[in-house]
């Protein structure tokens, strides 16, 4: 008894308890859902055999299912071309409000924390708001679009088909940014301001101080924030839920909302959970690439 | 002083009611202000011994809750449920079966509803719950813009052609004013609006291939495209859709009476209703059949004082119009006058338009077959499928729903 405190309070113990400690947590509140959601994926599981332990073995019908679905082709398309365009602007508009908060001048780190404002928001409430300003009979963008003379007839952004999945990447945009400038902004705070001034001194030209210190010395940021805003992205689904609802005719339909309305709403729980099985191994990737630019940060 | 004997009395009551030993029972709703919550409300505080908590819940969760309720056992005593869903809990079980209290019943007599909402609570012949009301839609247009357009605001189009006429003669792009305003929303909204033209054309969800439901969906094509209802009537709810009506951007809309009240409030112009136009004036009428059951679980350890309830419920149909703007499931229940003259008319054409409004389902497994039905909406409003293929499409899928 004493000697096992002792090697809790002295020895490696106290290390692989605390370790220990968050395993089990890891286990029990992410590695038993997952584990348990791949099972289902094999499994016919419908409204009223959910609460059984064990269901029928559906071997890879659910899969099969999914694949053949009419609407799969348009999902995988609509999800990447959704993160992607996503991912990219987010990216593209917060690296350059960071940068351009990075100057120094009066206010710029209170405008920088109101930037943040829009992120606190819950994804519904962004959601409902873009719903409104994304109107087509009523809505403020097409008011001002027309106003300034851009179109001519309303846009049914919502309702349009060629339009639906835009509106959404549009507000996704909007909420994504202040993250990635936070973040971004963290990691050019972290740059040494003496390598500028050599630079300067060498005569370098803000560009080639831009390519040749800020962007190597972000790589680890880049890095991490590209692979959480892909991860952010793919799971998104307030804003789809607010906005078109996967709508009109499955034409902003992505995955992640996919998988909902096949549990949620059709209580096709085997189909769903292949779609989220599906999801988890993309994901799967982006973490390795996170992990791998993080660990690159801790190294410096 | 005054606020001291209140406190008193307030407590003096709650101690003698704990000694009656209470049954207290859950009851799940989507509107606390639904009839069978205030209901409860009443029958709680009655001399009893039995108390109904009434929790809200939002209508699009209504159903996965109760589910994982269901399925964890922390599920209510009662619950009220759209009608379409009540199949997949009896056919499953999971209602209690009401055929001994019913038979027992000196208030609830199953014969007394009408058929619709009967068969959609019937399941393998037993009944699993009572209907609360029923509704069904109808066509609202605005008279003031029949006289403008030089239609007779007394004969509403009553064929699917005339409906189109009308609705081009009345599109006012200039002012704003759309033709007509519907739903069809890819949610149960949609399934609910566009099933009865189907039927009216001599389709059925078990049928829905049937070159009528394409000429229907032809018809709707021919409303967006020709810019006679809002392109939004793909993405918007019935109530949002009749909002738009209200303030005189559409000039005719289907729904229902629950729109009565915020309408006779809202609408500043001469309004009617007439019935949902047919493909020709001979064909069969048909309408959708909305609103709750209300269905007791069967794992309740209290089912004698949750039927005491339904039969309280039941007894109080009289109120539903009146205070509730429902119309009663039950036969032979005049609608009580308003005194809105205009709410007053409209309800005689729900009333008649009741008649032929016809079930969704039952089917245990509804939400899929609704699905394949929404989609084949959809891809053919949007011009992805002709509608023929479309409603193929929608046949084959159901047809693998088993």
């Amino acid at each position: 008894m004493k000697a096992c405190a002792k090697w809790i309070r002295d020895g490696i113990g106290f290390d692989a308890l605390l370790i220990a400690m968050a395993l089990t947590y890891l286990l029990a509140f992410a590695g038993l859902p997952l584990l348990y959601n791949i099972i289902i994926s094999f499994q016919v599981v419908d409204m009223f055999s959910l609460n059984q332990l064990f269901h029928e073995f559906a071997g890879w019908d659910n899969y099969i299912e999914v694949f053949h679905d009419p609407a799969a082709a348009e999902v995988l398309w609509n999800t990447t071309l959704f993160t992607i365009v996503s991912v990219f602007f987010q990216f593209t508009l917060g690296f350059a409000l960071a940068l351009f908060f990075n100057q120094k001048f009066p206010g710029a780190t209170w405008f920088r924390g109101l930037f943040l404002a829009g992120w606190v928001m819950p994804g519904l409430v962004v959601g409902v708001l873009w719903n409104w300003l994304l109107s087509g009979d009523f809505g403020v963008i097409n008011w001002t679009l027309e106003t300034l003379g851009i179109i001519g007839e309303p846009i049914f952004w919502r309702s349009d088909v060629d339009y639906s999945l835009i509106s959404v990447i549009l507000a996704n945009i909007w909420y994504g940014v202040p993250f990635n400038m936070i973040l971004l902004s963290v990691g050019l705070a972290g740059i040494p301001e003496d390598l500028y001034e050599a630079a300067a001194l060498d005569g370098a030209t803000a560009l080639q101080k831009f390519t040749t210190i800020t962007l190597p010395m972000m790589r680890s940021t880049i890095g991490a924030v590209i692979a959480l805003g892909i991860i952010f992205t793919l799971q998104q689904f307030d804003l789809f839920a607010a906005i078109t609802s996967g709508g009109p005719a499955g034409s902003s339909l992505v995955a992640q909302y996919w998988s909902w309305e096949l549990s949620f709403r059709q209580f096709e729980f085997g189909r769903g959970a292949v779609i989220a099985v599906l999801m988890i191994v993309v994901v799967l990737g982006v973490t390795v690439f996170y992990v791998r630019s993080t660990r690159q940060e801790t190294r410096l | 002083m005054k606020k001291l004997l209140m406190a008193c009395a307030v407590w003096s009551l709650a101690a003698s009611t704990a000694w009656a030993e209470d049954v207290t029972l859950t009851m799940w709703t989507v509107a606390n202000n639904a009839p069978e919550a205030v209901f409860a409300q009443e029958f709680s505080e009655m001399d009893n011994g039995i108390k109904i908590d009434v929790r809200e819940i939002k209508f699009d969760d209504i159903i996965a809750e109760t589910l994982r309720a269901f399925a964890t056992k922390k599920n209510p005593d009662l619950i009220s449920v759209d009608n379409p869903n009540h199949a997949a809990f009896a056919a499953a079980g999971a209602f209690l079966d009401l055929t001994s209290f019913v038979e027992a019943s000196d208030q609830i007599n199953m014969d007394n509803y009408f058929d619709g909402p009967r068969s959609s609570l019937t399941w393998d012949g037993k009944p699993y719950g009572i209907p609360r009301a029923s509704n069904t839609i109808a066509l609202y247009y605005n008279k003031d813009m029949f006289s403008a357009a030089g239609l007779d605001p007394d004969a509403p189009p009553s064929t699917w052609d005339e409906l189109y006429d009308a609705a081009k003669k009345l599109t006012d792009p200039a002012n704003d004013v759309y033709g007509i305003a519907f739903s069809a929303k890819a949610s149960e909204e949609g399934t609910f609006q566009f099933l009865p033209w189907a039927q009216m054309a001599g389709g059925s969800f078990e049928n829905i291939n049937v070159p009528g439901a394409a000429d229907a969906l032809d018809l709707w094509k021919k409303l967006f495209d020709e810019g006679l209802t809002s392109p939004d009537t793909l993405t918007r709810g019935q109530w949002d859709s009749t909002g738009t009506f209200n303030g005189g951007n559409a000039a005719m809309a289907i729904s229902g009476p629950w729109e009565l009240k915020r309408m006779s409030g809202d609408a500043k112009f001469d309004w009617g209703v007439a019935l949902l136009p047919g493909p020709s004036v001979d064909a069969p009428r048909a309408s959708a059949l909305g609103d709750f059951n209300i269905a007791v679980f069967s794992n309740t350890e209290n089912a004698e004082a949750a039927f005491k309830f339904l039969e309280y419920q039941d007894s109080q149909v009289e109120r539903l119009w009146p205070e509730f703007s429902r119309m009663p499931s039950h036969k032979g229940v005049a609608l009580a006058p308003t005194g809105d003259a205009k709410i007053d008319a409209a309800s005689a054409v729900f009333v008649e338009q009741l008649q032929f409004a016809r079930n969704r389902g039952p089917h245990p497994k509804w939400p899929n077959i609704s699905k394949a039905i929404q989609n084949a909406m959809q891809s053919a409003l949007t011009g992805k499928q002709s509608s023929t293929d479309a409603l193929a499409e929608a046949a084959a899928a159901i047809a693998k729903v088993k």
